[in-house]
């Protein structure tokens, strides 16, 4: 009983732990410093900023 | 009306506030920048079927020209160089929307040589990638500057970093102790069904050392901030919050170690709940304030960090902190002037709105002063340097912020005062439970039962009572368009006796209204025909009034085709039935027009129109009172706060202003200086002032004040060095922000004292050596959910 109770502990723990780490991960790679952003970019279905042939090309000529 | 929304967004166009731009010979209208510059790039790239083949037309002179401001040598001091590629952060100004945002990243992401770029929504920085071989730092912001937004270099200096990784640390701090509380919550559990149905010792032993295993990090590491906090509130001799938190939380801490080894209960849970909690309400209280940026910054900015010198008959790009007295300058139409001087030749148009506030344009002659950071609008002018970049009107302003931000004492905490009495009581009552049960020997340890009244004298829910309520209160009432900078200011707003306003902007609209038009023959209608078929191509504020006037009389305007401009005077356009003139009484007087009225008495700009050598009229145009100015200040009279009125203005405008509106007390021609001394002698005095303005001279006077409050709309500066945000240009949203804060104090009051109501109630449970572990989490759990469900009473105000 107690060993296994013991050994619930430490996996919770473990488990817990790896959550945690990843969470410090997050913060540290600057996940959390836009909050803001993330609800209007969910929203964006367009494919990611890429060049997009000549008339883009044309437009950033333009004075 | 139908013909005045946005062509893009369809929203409606604020009067005179239309962007322009024609296509085919076909007028579209927008209402900002960020409108016409999607719908630019969506015709441009061929994806808009509404949008047909169109030319662009430049769209005036609006912001400054960035393109030749910065040059990459100088840009390349802002680079950094990784595994060969450059990264660049940048601040935009002029973001207002979610799609402004994304209308940069999309639109810097299709340039050749851009491979990573992040915009910022909540601080506006942007962070870019890029490869040096294919794009230089000035072709990116050239292209910003091209959809319409002001680009500037951004340092991340030590101090900016600094902050950075603290805001970090605190939410590791916080996300550690939740981790660790959680699991904590486990073991208590176990602990406390065991207190109700038995636990055998073997288990209970088991759940005690990992319960203290998980609660030492919180203590030591996520309690740090508190712990420093008392340490330096112990060398100054002052108890504040700081001090009773580390109390509360080592000595439960410490009993329950103690407990461990000699055997009794824990209060692990306790010490760990205390201190989550309290970093959960700093977290709150944080988020609010951390969206301002460093305004001083932003200050210094406005002024363009690159001038044009003359040397001979050339002129050379140079770096404005090296210019020198005497040095001449070019400053071409559309740029800001690097640093004060005079003008030596031409005359121009000055708009000195972020600096002054005032809507209109400033005519300027030869032998003027002109400021730094103001906006050259018509005209090349050669500018002779009068005082350095380091002594300009803006870096004396920015000096006078710095020091009244760093001399401002921070407002005084209820929490931190409470703290002040309630700590050394506790301690008292503790060394007298200590002392008595020596005395009388009982089979009470004296030391347990002394730790005891200091675990149960120190509840969690004081943590909870300030930041809930501030949370909820700003919450509710940023619905409402007022924007509170955290507790201390809901605190000091509750309190005010004082109210100082500026005029321009904030008791006026600050932008023209057309107040009559006084046709010398024929109607009011062909007058404003006429004159807004000359003033139709003008960016001027009044030309623009004009025009919105216009359209909205469903009159026809014209489109600025074949007018000629003289600055600081008016306009003038050839037509079959002679020459139309529009501007001001001396450019009519020039042309050797007369039977003009004379001067009338009220504060009004005129403008006049003549046709050939016909006088045609006149049309009089003022800065509008706030419709509900006069109602404000009445409402703040009946709080029982006096008011004032502080204004760079003459002595006599802001007299009539002043009892047209009631105010108590009037003060004129007051330079930013002036008024932060205003404010600070009226603090002196006692009163807590609170300080209402829109521009760069009302800085220093907002930052020195207990609450320096600024309106949207207002210029970016006065926003970051105010207390207190008005999305609204609305007095009224004001006088509720007002009455909001006190009801908050109120309930923080309450807060206060059921947070320390129950936990009183066990005291004596404590002293007396009876005290179960049961009771203070009853104590805790009830105070706690007091605190939360008073402060939700906030929402429905």
């Amino acid at each position: 009983m107690l060993s296994s109770t013991l050994i619930l502990i430490i996996l919770s723990l473990f488990l817990g732990t790896g959550v945690w780490l990843i969470f410090i991960w997050a913060v540290k790679k600057g996940e959390f410093d836009d909050i803001e952003g993330a609800k209007y970019r969910m929203l964006e279905d367009d494919p990611p900023p890429t060049r997009q042939g000549d008339d883009i090309d044309k437009q950033s000529r333009l004075p | 009306m139908s013909h005045d929304s946005c062509h893009h967004c369809r929203l409606p166009i604020p009067p005179a506030d239309a962007i322009i731009d024609r296509i085919d010979g076909v007028e579209l209208r927008f209402c900002c920048q960020g409108c016409l510059s999607v719908y630019r790039i969506i015709s441009g790239a061929g994806l808009g079927t509404y949008y047909q083949k169109r030319q662009l037309s430049p769209s005036g002179s609006q912001g400054g020209t960035i393109q030749d401001t910065y040059d990459d040598g100088y840009l390349s001091g802002f680079v950094l160089q990784r595994h060969g590629r450059g990264e660049l952060s940048f601040l935009i100004e002029g973001i207002r929307c979610a799609s402004c945002v994304w209308l940069v990243e999309r639109y810097l992401g299709s340039l050749a040589g851009v491979s990573e770029i992040r915009v910022n929504y909540g601080t506006h920085r942007g962070r870019i990638v890029f490869d040096p071989a294919a794009v230089t730092p000035s072709e990116i912001f050239a292209a910003v500057a091209r959809l319409g937004y002001t680009p500037r270099p951004f340092s991340y200096d030590a101090a900016r970093q600094a902050e950075e990784r603290e805001q970090r640390t605190t939410l590791i701090r916080f996300g550690t102790a939740c981790f660790l509380s959680m699991q904590l919550m486990g073991y208590s559990l176990a602990l406390y069904a065991g207190y109700f149905q038995g636990i055998d010792p073997a288990s209970r032993k088991l759940m005690q050392y990992f319960a203290a295993l998980v609660t030492t990090p919180v203590v030591f590491y996520s309690g740090w901030p508190f712990l420093g906090g008392a340490l330096r509130s112990l060398r100054n001799r002052t108890a504040n919050m700081d001090l009773l938190i580390a109390l509360g939380v080592l000595s439960a801490y410490g009993a329950s170690l103690f407990a461990l080894y000699g055997g009794g209960e824990v209060y692990f849970d306790t010490a760990a709940m205390i201190v989550t909690l309290i970093l959960a309400g700093r977290l709150f209280e944080g988020s609010a304030r951390r969206r301002a940026a460093s305004g001083v910054d932003r200050l210094l900015r406005l002024a363009p960090e690159i001038a044009h010198r003359e040397i001979g008959d050339k002129t050379e790009a140079v770096a404005t902190g090296s210019l020198k007295i005497g040095d001449i300058l070019l400053v071409r139409p559309g740029e800001r002037l690097p640093v004060d001087g005079t003008i030596l030749a031409g005359s121009t148009e000055i708009d000195e709105a972020a600096v002054s506030g005032e809507p209109l344009p400033v005519p300027r002659i030869a032998g003027e002063a002109v400021i730094a950071g103001t906006l050259n609008l018509t005209a090349s002018v050669r500018v002779q340097v009068t005082a350095p970049a380091a002594d300009s009107f803006v870096a004396r302003v920015a000096r006078l912020v710095e020091e009244a931000q760093s001399r401002r004492a921070p407002v005084q905490r209820l929490a931190d005062r409470v703290a002040a009495v309630f700590v050394p009581l506790v301690v008292l009552v503790a060394g007298a439970t200590f002392v008595y049960w020596i005395w009388t020997g009982g089979t009470v340890d004296p030391l347990l039962a002394a730790v005891a009244v200091l675990v149960i004298a120190c509840p969690c829910a004081l943590g909870l009572a300030t930041p809930t309520a501030v949370l909820v209160a700003t919450g509710a009432s940023a619905g409402r368009g007022i924007l509170f900078r955290g507790g201390d200011v809901l605190e000091g707003t509750a309190r005010l006796t004082l109210a100082a306003f500026d005029k321009t902007g904030t008791l006026t609209e600050g932008k023209p209204r057309i107040a009559a038009i006084r046709p010398s023959a024929g109607s009011e209608e062909d007058l404003l025909h006429l004159v807004a078929r000359a003033e139709g191509g003008s960016n001027h504020p009044l030309a623009r009034c004009i025009v919105a006037e216009a359209r909205r009389r469903g009159l026809e305007t014209g489109d600025g085709e074949g007018t000629r401009t003289l600055p600081g005077l008016g306009v003038e356009l050839g037509l079959e039935e002679g020459m139309l003139r529009v501007g001001s009484r001396r450019f009519l007087r020039q042309a050797g027009i007369g039977g003009m009225e004379p001067f009338s008495a009220e504060p009004l700009t005129e403008i006049h129109a003549a046709l050939g050598d016909r006088y045609l009229g006149s049309i009089l145009c003022e800065d509008t009172l706030r419709p509900e100015a006069a109602d404000a200040v009445a409402r703040f009279r009946r709080l029982g706060i006096g008011t004032a009125m502080l204004t760079g203005d003459t002595v006599e405008a802001a007299r009539r202003i002043g009892a047209q509106l009631g105010i108590d007390e009037v003060h004129g021609a007051l330079s930013p200086a002036d008024k932060a001394e205003w404010v600070k002698k009226a603090m002196a005095r006692g009163e807590r002032v609170l300080m209402v303005g829109d521009g760069i001279n009302d800085a220093p006077a907002l930052s020195e004040a207990d609450v320096g409050c600024a309106m949207a709309g207002g210029t970016d500066i006065a926003l970051e060095t105010s207390d207190l945000v008005l999305t609204r240009p609305d007095l009224m949203t004001l006088v509720t922000g007002i009455e909001v804060a006190r009801r908050t104090l109120d309930i923080i009051r309450q807060n206060l004292f059921w947070a320390f109501a129950y936990n009183i109630l066990a005291l004596p449970l404590a002293a007396s050596g009876e005290l179960a572990p049961i009771h203070a989490a009853a104590a805790m759990a009830a105070s706690s959910i007091c605190v939360v469900g008073n402060s939700l009473r906030l929402k429905n105000l």
